[in-house]
């Protein structure tokens, strides 16, 4: 049996390379990131740092951590949807001589055999192949988190036992995943399907393919949903698993909109004659293009419905403190000068927020769990004045009072996740004192975290402050002209100066500038794996239409009509996987939008046009241009030799 | 009784092979059903070669596959090898085609990306048999291609192409070989030889063929021929000529 596997290789080796291509791809990402992951998790502290120093490096890793951690996700949830939807075309694809051998007397069991034993031999080829590739791909991983700042410039990473085992057990485990549905259909294959000539008549939009991807499709109708009601950073998780599931949903019902398409693009290309004939190839090769659109959708969703929500999310913190902060300028300075500028003729009120070196633990209860439990806080620690600060800020308290905050006392904001109680006591280092700080106020979820924690400007120590960065919110006197005390503050020298307007815009930038390269840090590698998918998929669908184009040919049409043919039609499959990832992509920003909306009373969407622009300009490239490579050594065998031989 | 000379019992004394009783098979939806077998009763008798002709659309094809258990029949009965097959589980159906039929197409039908004697051996093998390279190799030589074992298809003519079918056909020893149009798609002189070699089978072995077709002259060669017009045996003849068959035929056509 196995020996019509090799033979079958020998004859159809892009389908078999495709696939093991597929899992080679996924087993370097995953390993990778898995390596990275560990090393993130565990990080070197050098000695000399004092303990503030030590737990901000910590913070620093732990976000990197928590960055990889949804690399590593996003590559297995690539790597089982990739193998799968590859290795379930690549069955589908050799559906005749699977027929002939149940016509010849091949069981049930042993056809199920043959492709589950091919799997795993694939599978174990993928991870051979897969491993050396790994410390490439962690190299790569490593210079983006270094080089973005995400990682100290020092950071290293090796394979460890478990990620290896890890790597190479999801690699075979994808494999045969991915055959076993494939190996169940493939066994109901009827040995008389041998005899009817390329009628692959089988029922794309299968049973499994109609509930599952129902399914999905209304888990994902309501994620966007739950995403409306639900908190800023909730609705961001919820938004990801939505372009996952939303993408497959979406891939797996794509048969039903190739031949829609098709005749969309026969009308568009009415009385031309290749036209015709790519329409009606389309809708004949339904599985054909439905394969080829699943990763395209997949890859547009994620791309597009990642980058949408990220610069979604900094565009609306900008909004957010340009809604929130009611003054006219910002100063950013040392803590010392900041407290000079209330002084400056023309200021009505100075509100300085000064970061404090401080480190926080506080009682919080778990809105999943109902437990209380403990967290730290290294950053996001400014000492305010409580009067000042409340002229200068537009926030509804969702409890207490920011009056209440003075001697020992702290107003912390509160996040979707955990559940914040008034009068709680949080315990603080400052320095080498301890103290315990009485919640005195609550303050609504943020999109910036840079302050989260107010705490009495008395508090601190004035040695403490008068180094520590600081920005001092300014409204000007009535009748005064902002500029004129912007200058004034200036010729002070107590700091740079700019309107709130400019300064949101930059925090804005800055934001999305972090949010740019997190983007990049998830996608590019994943990126790349799908657009690999892409490109399988058409070389696989091309390479077995040999005598589907050897027939057209001998009816008359030139090798260069055929490959403007196959080039029609693929572009077709390229505009249905760009339109359905765009659908996702769409309902992914819709929760946004409601997610904003609740956390800063305007919905804000920031959709990413210009990569979207990259993204169809790429899809239409590489497909375009796979499409006509793999026609052009499709049809290099004279024609006649290819329809005149029978199987 | 002993039949043949591979020492397979057929307790049966009046030795059918195969046997259909008032099959009935119909295709397509309510309103467009076509009745391709209309209550089709007749015997293939062991050890001898019977053909059936008809014309287009006349329901050959489909008594061939249900004859060999490839389709479900909607009524009446099938028995082949003295076993009822007409709701055999896929299992037994797949049994059955291992151990007791052979198939030959108009199309070949080989693996292309295997030699000669891997296609011959490849039934064995489903089987989960023991494959003697001798038995394959003989089973080759038997029809004349002793010279092209390691050949691929596609470095064979279609009738020797044909010829490999056959060979993989008999290399079970199966109590009937069902061939459908087996010379349909050879000039005339491999089928003439595609032809002798199944009479051979039939004289030298005793195997029972059912037969397909369309040309008269490989009809003639056949025992008994039987004439399918719309789904319904129409007529029997014995060792007509070729003229006389395709006498019989234009009259059904036209």
């Amino acid at each position: 049996m196995f020996r019509l596997s090799l033979s079958t290789f020998r004859d159809r080796w892009p389908l078999f390379i495709g696939a093991m291509l597929s899992v080679a791809v996924g087993v370097a990402l995953v390993e990778s990131s898995l390596r990275v992951l560990a090393a993130a998790a565990t990080p070197p502290i050098p000695p000399g740092l004092s303990e503030l120093e030590a737990l901000q490096l910590g913070d620093t890793y732990d976000g990197a951590t928590t960055l990889m951690g949804m690399t590593a996700m996003l590559s297995t949830f690539l790597a089982v949807f990739i193998v799968s939807s590859t290795f379930a075309f690549t069955v589908a694809q050799r559906r005749r001589d699977l027929a002939l051998l149940r016509l010849l007397g091949g069981g049930r069991g042993q056809l199920r055999g043959l492709l589950l034993s091919e799997a795993v031999l694939l599978g174990l080829c993928g991870v051979a192949v897969g491993m050396p590739l790994s410390a490439p791909a962690a190299a790569a991983q490593t210079a983006m988190l270094t080089g973005f700042g995400f990682l100290p410039s020092d950071f290293t990473s090796a394979s460890a036992g478990w990620t290896v085992m890890t790597a190479a057990a999801t690699g075979i485990g994808v494999a045969l995943l991915g055959v076993l549905t494939a190996s169940r259909r493939a066994s109901r294959i009827r040995p008389l399907e041998a005899l009817r000539d390329s009628g692959t008549a089988a029922a794309v939009m299968t049973t499994s393919r109609w509930v599952i991807g129902l399914l999905l499709l209304g888990g994902s109708v309501v994620l966007a949903l739950l995403s409306q009601s639900a908190g800023l950073l909730i609705a961001l998780a919820l938004s990801m698993t939505l372009t996952m599931t939303g993408g497959i949903a979406l891939s797996l019902l794509s048969p039903l909109f190739v031949p829609l398409t098709g005749r969309v693009f026969g009308l568009a290309l009415r009385g031309s004659t290749l036209g015709g004939l790519a329409e009606a190839n389309l809708r004949a090769g339904v599985r054909r293009s439905a394969a080829t659109a699943a990763p395209l959708i997949v890859l547009v969703a994620l791309v597009l419905g990642l980058a949408g929500t990220l610069s979604s999310l900094a565009k609306a913190s900008g909004e957010e403190l340009a809604r929130t902060v009611d003054a006219d300028l910002v100063v950013e300075s040392t803590g010392a000068d900041a407290q000079r500028v209330a002084a400056v003729a023309g200021v009505a009120v100075a509100s300085p927020e000064i970061t404090v070196p401080m480190t926080l633990t506080m009682p919080v209860i778990d809105r999943d769990t109902d437990e209380p439990e403990e967290e730290s806080v290294h950053s996001g620690i400014v000492a305010v004045d409580p009067a000042a600060y409340a002229d200068t800020h537009r926030a509804k308290l969702l409890g207490g009072s920011l009056g209440d905050l003075r001697g020992e006392a702290i107003v912390a904001t509160e996040r979707s996740e955990q559940q914040l109680t008034l009068g709680s006591k949080f315990s603080a280092q400052l320095g080498d004192k301890a103290l315990s700080l009485r919640l005195a106020a609550i303050l609504p979820e943020r999109i910036s975290t840079s302050d989260d924690f107010l705490v009495p400007r008395e508090l601190v120590p004035a040695g403490a402050l008068a180094t520590a960065p600081a920005q001092t919110l300014v409204r000007v006197a009535d009748g005064t002209d902002p500029a004129a005390v912007a200058d004034r503050i200036r010729a002070a020298n107590l700091g740079t100066v700019s309107t709130v307007d400019t300064w949101a815009a930059a925090r804005s930038a800055q934001q999305q500038n972090t949010n740019v390269r997190t983007m990049i840090v998830l996608m590019a590698l994943s990126g790349l794996y799908a657009l690999m998918a892409v490109i399988n998929a058409v070389v696989i669908a091309g390479t077995e239409r040999k005598r589907d184009f050897a027939v057209t040919r001998v009816i008359g049409l030139s090798r260069p009509q055929v490959v403007g043919m196959a080039l029609i039609e693929s572009w077709a499959v390229t505009v249905i996987g760009l339109f359905l990832g765009g659908l996702v992509v769409a309902g992914t920003l819709a929760g946004v939008a409601a997610g904003t909306a609740r956390a800063i009373g305007v919905a804000v969407v920031d959709f990413p046009w210009t990569l979207l622009g990259v993204v169809v300009l790429v899809a239409f490239a590489a497909i375009g241009a796979t499409s006509v490579l793999t026609t052009l050594a499709a049809t290099r065998p004279r024609p006649i030799s290819l329809v005149a031989a029978r199987e | 009784m002993v039949l043949g000379n591979r020492g397979r019992n057929l307790v049966n004394v009046a030795a059918t092979a195969v046997e259909l009783r008032g099959v009935i098979r119909e295709y397509g939806a309510k309103q467009a059903r076509v009745r391709a077998l209309d209550g089709v009763s007749l015997r293939f008798p062991t050890g001898s070669w019977t053909a059936v002709m008809g014309p287009s659309g006349s329901g050959k094809s489909t008594l061939l596959h249900c004859a060999a258990g490839l389709e479900r029949v909607d009524a009446g009965q099938v028995f082949l090898a003295n076993r009822e097959i007409t709701a055999g589980s896929d299992a037994e159906l797949t049994a059955l085609r291992r151990r007791h039929i052979g198939f030959v197409f108009q199309t070949f039908n080989l693996v292309g990306s295997l030699t000669a004697e891997q296609n011959v051996a490849l039934p064995l093998r489903l089987a989960r048999m023991r494959v003697s390279k001798s038995d394959v190799r003989a089973a080759l030589a038997a029809v004349g291609l002793a010279d092209r074992v390691r050949h691929r298809p596609n470095e064979l003519s279609g009738g020797q192409q044909q010829r490999v079918a056959l060979a993989r056909a008999m290399v079970t020893r199966p109590a009937v070989l069902f061939a459908d149009e087996p010379t349909g798609a050879l000039d005339s002189a491999s089928a003439r030889l595609v032809l002798d070699l199944l009479g051979d089978l039939v004289v030298s072995t005793g195997q029972t063929i059912a037969m397909v077709t369309h040309d008269p002259v490989a009809a003639a060669r056949a025992d008994t021929v039987l004439f399918l017009s719309d789904g319904r045996v129409v007529d029997t003849a014995d060792r007509p000529s070729p003229s006389a068959v395709a006498e019989r035929l234009a009259r059904l056509e036209g």
